[in-house]
């Protein structure tokens, strides 16, 4: 009976001890499959060109990298950057976007209706705006740990935006997020390699592969207008959407001169013709083959409706061209322009209700290219175009009025553009046809603006305000706590050209340590946001199933308002005489060197005292030569001689300082005389 | 620590380039640079606070001075000074006494092993005259009542580059290979003052070691480019100029008339000597390890390694099963 109950718990324990074997080789081999699967993440690289009316061109690499959800993936990437991952898990990020710019986006040459100029011309310096998931009451703290954060990462000091002083709470002229939306700006920061560093050690590839190769700090930082920015998204999993996880987009827009000595040719005659360029002309680089974790890499090179209504109206001139027209031969020779490479694919823009001329994407695929065989995408100009790009129905512009340290005004000018005349019928609401407008301006506190002197003019005369403001919501700046916000919807009739507002100040004291080193230069009024969401910055294009894949043209396809900032304005304030503190400090210290030392002078010293000291000192005079001189003085005087004792000592000393003194008098006559 | 935005600034003719020499062979400013605290943040404040490591809770990894009690710290200061001085945004001043204050914390706490302050400013010496912690070197490019002169102006940029001192400096580094052995005492004593026009001083009073046997990779050290080869570490003398390029290349910035602070970080202390005292033991898991290391497909051993166990096991188990079922009992019994 024992040995058989023996035996079989010894096979019991045999099975249960194969078993687990089998179990932990099981899981083994599945944890391994997974992870060779990545965990669903995705990583596409982008690069988009641009050429533009004033002989510039646009370089706008977009990098866009997706992750699943932690909860089903855990917390190990391999293509996510794990600082992002941890940024948005800590601060209960929704959406945040965070941009470095510098230089300033010129809406009359480079267009500001087309959803790449809407999307990508920011303000100078940083923004910073950014959604949370957390109650309102604790939406400030998180925000003050998130700028701390950022500019630990970005190297950039964005953790000035954590005063209260420098941010604001918009609520109409964003997207309603319920008071968790925070933005913020700062626009004196530099940007410079320092922050491009970490921003490309988010990507997968860093700057050693794939189009991010292509980034030569030189030639970047030499453009006209440098814009990196991040976009990060973030959904909970309990949504049903198809991208729920985080969605980080980075992009990178740079606006070049391709310049005449790099292409190497010479345009003494023909200095109408726009300068022909190439990717390695304006980078030094070419593109080395894809990074080998993206999903796709692709090179586009958009010539705008501006553009090609241009070429067709030249087409339509030059009638013997006819065979080599645009649209049915277009891509390599043309009469117009030359691209050096075939492209694999051609997209055009449908439906655009806005002109008669629809854009031409050109896409180029860099899977194919290697390290061998690089990728240099060139376009040569062969007969001199003109044209222009569309712009936003309004030109907005900011300006200071009036002078002195006292007081100011603001005014915002809203100018008439080309393409304002055929506006659209699409807005009319309430059988009144209206251009709808939204103004959202932040002010610094030592800028105390009146908001009760807001006056508007449209065509150049004044209105009251109800005719044309539809919502305004003004928050009155504090002293030293928050700033002046006002957001503004203005209706303004259809047919009116121009519209203008001003608003008064007065200028304000700050304290002495408030002052930055450079208080002279002057203090800056962050740009304001105007936006017209009644017009939509989008591109259509036929279905294809190619479009959803790509970060770019399913980025143009969204739908977003038309979008643009205003210049930043440099205000003189009064700046106190910063020596003050050191001259007060050095009063202070003479007044009560001077009050104490007499007093205690006076206190301490006895008046007779010296006189007592004199006389014993007198008394003890000896030496041969004091007595000659007190008997010569005696003798002199007439007055009875005082008998000395002598003592040797004291006339030994005499002696020797008598010596002493001769000495000294002969070496500095010697001195004068030899080296003077 | 960059109190001016130079690389970047729109005066410069060269943009994202920072130059030491005329002949604009190497761009200090490089690729990857990071600057921690630059524009309005460069305050004495904020330098001493990234001394003494006394920051705000929400202040980020990269911006503290993450050392320990086995660390070498570099601090590097130029610009313009005087007399117990330095002059920070042109505003402030640094004042002698603070610093040392600083470093008596900083030793207190247990914040460094060992400390070189290199400054290169106008009377440079007086600005570590006060200092009295131990385990700490102090060199200046000028003493009290002398000035510290550029070396030599870009025409083409329009300023002066770099200072005599930073200039020599980087003229001794240069001369070293990689397998050179120079100590801080032939870098100390390689100035000559007719060149520089001014006479450098240095303390090691606070300082135990002797100046010749410490080498100058003690304090400086970066890698610029790594270069994989796959033969083994030779000890012939030759050349490799592109690996002792800049050692200096983060703590270096160079302009006579901007301010620069930077407090570089550290070198770990490498004790080799250690491993001449280990056990057999240690010395056979260690060279089991390194065996391990050098296997390329890791998880194919491991799968192939579990397939292998079971046979094994079955072949270990079964005569055990027959000792137990049959055999004891037979004995017991």
């Amino acid at each position: 009976m024992a040995i058989l109950l023996s035996r079989r718990s010894n096979l019991l324990a045999v099975v249960v001890l194969l078993l687990c074997q089998l179990f932990l080789y099981a899981t083994v081999s599945s944890s391994g499959s997974v992870l060779k699967q990545g965990g669903g993440e995705e990583f596409s690289e982008e690069l988009l060109l641009k050429p533009f009316p004033d002989r510039k061109v646009l370089a706008h690499f977009h990098f866009q990298s997706r992750a699943p959800h932690s909860s089903s993936h855990g917390r190990h990437h391999h293509l996510f950057p794990k600082a992002i991952a941890q940024l948005v898990k800590k601060f209960r990020v929704k959406e945040m976007e965070l941009s470095f710019t510098q230089g300033r986006w010129r809406y009359e040459q480079w267009g500001g209706f087309d959803p790449l100029s809407s999307n990508n011309a920011k303000p100078p310096g940083v923004e910073l705006w950014a959604v949370f998931d957390v109650p309102q009451s604790l939406v400030d703290v998180y925000w003050r740990n998130l700028t701390h954060t950022l500019s630990g990462l970005f190297c950039a000091s964005i953790n000035f935006l954590e005063s209260s002083t420098t941010y604001s709470a918009p609520e109409l002229t964003f997207k309603p997020s319920f008071g968790n939306l925070r933005y913020g700006t700062l626009p004196r920061e530099a940007v410079c390699t320092e922050n491009l560093t970490p921003w490309l050690k988010l990507l997968p590839c860093r700057d050693k592969a794939g189009l991010s190769a292509l980034m030569d700090r030189p030639s970047i930082y030499r453009g006209f207008y440098h814009s990196q920015r991040l976009r990060l998204t973030s959904s909970e999993s309990g949504s049903d959407e198809v991208d729920s996880g985080i969605g980080l987009d980075q992009t990178l827009t740079v606006v070049l001169q391709p310049s005449s000595w790099r292409t190497g040719k010479t345009y003494s005659v023909e200095t109408n013709i726009q300068p022909s360029w190439s990717i390695s002309s304006i980078f030094g680089r070419n593109i080395p083959g894809k990074c080998v974790i993206a999903k796709s890499s692709n090179v586009y090179l958009q010539l705008d409706n501006g553009l090609v209504g241009e070429l067709k109206n030249l087409e339509r001139e030059n009638a013997k061209y006819v065979a080599n027209t645009f649209e049915s031969e277009g891509f390599q020779s043309n009469h117009a322009f030359k691209i050096s490479v075939t492209p694999d694919k051609v997209f055009e823009e449908v439906d655009n209700l806005h002109g008669k001329s629809t854009s031409v994407i050109y896409g180029f695929s860099v899977e194919k290219y290697s390290d061998s065989q690089p990728f240099d995408l060139g376009l040569t100009w062969k007969i001199p175009v003109v044209w222009s790009c569309q712009q936003a129905p309004l030109h907005a512009s900011r300006f200071l009025m009036g002078s002195g340290n006292e007081r100011g005004a603001i005014a915002i000018s809203l100018e008439p553009t080309e393409s304002s005349e055929g506006l659209p019928t699409s807005h009319i609401i309430d059988g009144r046809c209206e251009l709808r407008v939204d103004i959202f301006q932040v002010v610094p506190w030592y800028i105390k603006v009146y908001f009760h002197t807001l006056q508007v003019f449209v065509d150049k005369q004044p209105r009251a305000m109800a005719d044309v403001v539809d919502k305004i919501r003004v928050s009155p700046s504090k002293d030293k706590v928050s700033p002046g916000v006002m957001e503004m919807i203005l209706k303004l009739p259809c047919g009116s050209k121009s519209a203008a507002f001003s608003l008064e100040f007065d200028k304000g004291f700050l304290h002495i340590d408030e002052y930055p080193p450079d208080a002279n230069q002057g203090f800056d009024i962050p740009s304001a946001l105007i936006s017209f969401p009644s017009f939509n910055a989008r591109m259509n294009f036929s279905e294809d199933e190619f479009l959803n894949n790509s970060p770019i043209l399913s980025k143009f396809q969204e739908t977003s308002p038309v979008l643009s900032y205003t210049e930043v304005l440099l205000i003189p304030l009064t700046t106190p005489d910063f020596s003050m503190p050191y001259n007060v400090i050095t009063i202070t210290c003479t007044v009560f060197a001077l009050y104490f030392g007499s007093l205690l002078n006076v206190l301490r010293r006895r008046v007779d005292e010296e006189e007592r000291i004199l006389r014993s000192r007198a008394g003890h005079k000896a030496g041969w030569i004091s007595q000659l001189l007190s008997r010569l003085s005696a003798k002199l005087r007439g007055r009875p001689q005082e008998q000395p004792t002598s003592s040797l000592p004291h006339s030994f000393i005499s002696f020797r300082l008598v010596l002493k003194i001769l000495l000294v008098a002969s070496i500095a006559v010697t001195w004068q005389y030899y080296f003077g | 620590m960059l109190a001016d935005d130079m690389a970047c600034n729109a005066r410069n003719k060269y943009p994202a380039q920072v130059f030491n020499n005329e002949n604009h062979k190497l761009n200090l400013y490089g690729d990857n640079v990071e600057v921690d605290y630059h524009g309005y943040e460069v305050t004495v404040e904020n330098f001493l606070r990234v001394l003494t490591g006394r920051h705000e809770a929400a202040v980020p990894r990269s911006k503290r001075l993450l050392s320990d009690e086995g660390s070498h710290i570099l601090l590097y200061m130029t610009g313009h000074g005087g007399d117990e001085f330095l002059k920070f945004q042109d505003s402030e001043e640094l004042q002698s006494h603070d610093l040392a204050d600083a470093v008596k914390q900083m030793k207190e706490k247990h914040r460094f092993k060992e400390l070189l302050i290199m400054v290169d400013t106008c009377q440079a010496a007086t600005l570590f005259s006060q200092l009295h912690s131990p385990g700490v070197l102090a060199i200046g490019s000028s003493m009290k009542g002398e000035n510290s002169y550029s070396h030599h102006l870009d025409s083409d940029v329009g300023v002066s580059v770099v200072d005599r001192f930073t200039f020599y400096t980087l003229a001794f580094f240069e001369k070293l290979n990689m397998y050179d052995n120079a100590s801080l005492s032939s870098l100390f004593t390689s100035y000559n003052p007719t060149l520089l026009m001014s006479t450098t001083y240095y303390r090691t009073d606070l300082y135990q070691r002797k100046l010749e046997e410490v080498s100058v990779t003690n304090f400086f050290g970066s890698v610029m480019e790594t270069i994989h080869t796959d033969s083994a570490y030779r000890t012939t003398h030759s050349r490799k100029t592109s690996e002792t390029k800049m050692p200096l290349q983060e703590s270096v910035k160079h302009d006579e008339r901007r301010q620069l602070i930077n407090s570089n970080v550290q070198d770990q202390t490498s004790d080799t000597k250690i491993e001449d005292k280990q056990c057999p033991f240690t010395r056979r898991w260690n060279a089991f390890q390194d065996k391990l290391e050098k296997i390329e497909r890791i998880d194919s051993l491991v799968n192939y390694g579990f397939i292998i166990m079971f046979p094994l096991l079955l072949i270990i188990m079964f005569p055990l099963l027959l000792i137990s079922t049959w055999l004891l009992p037979t004995f017991v019994s």
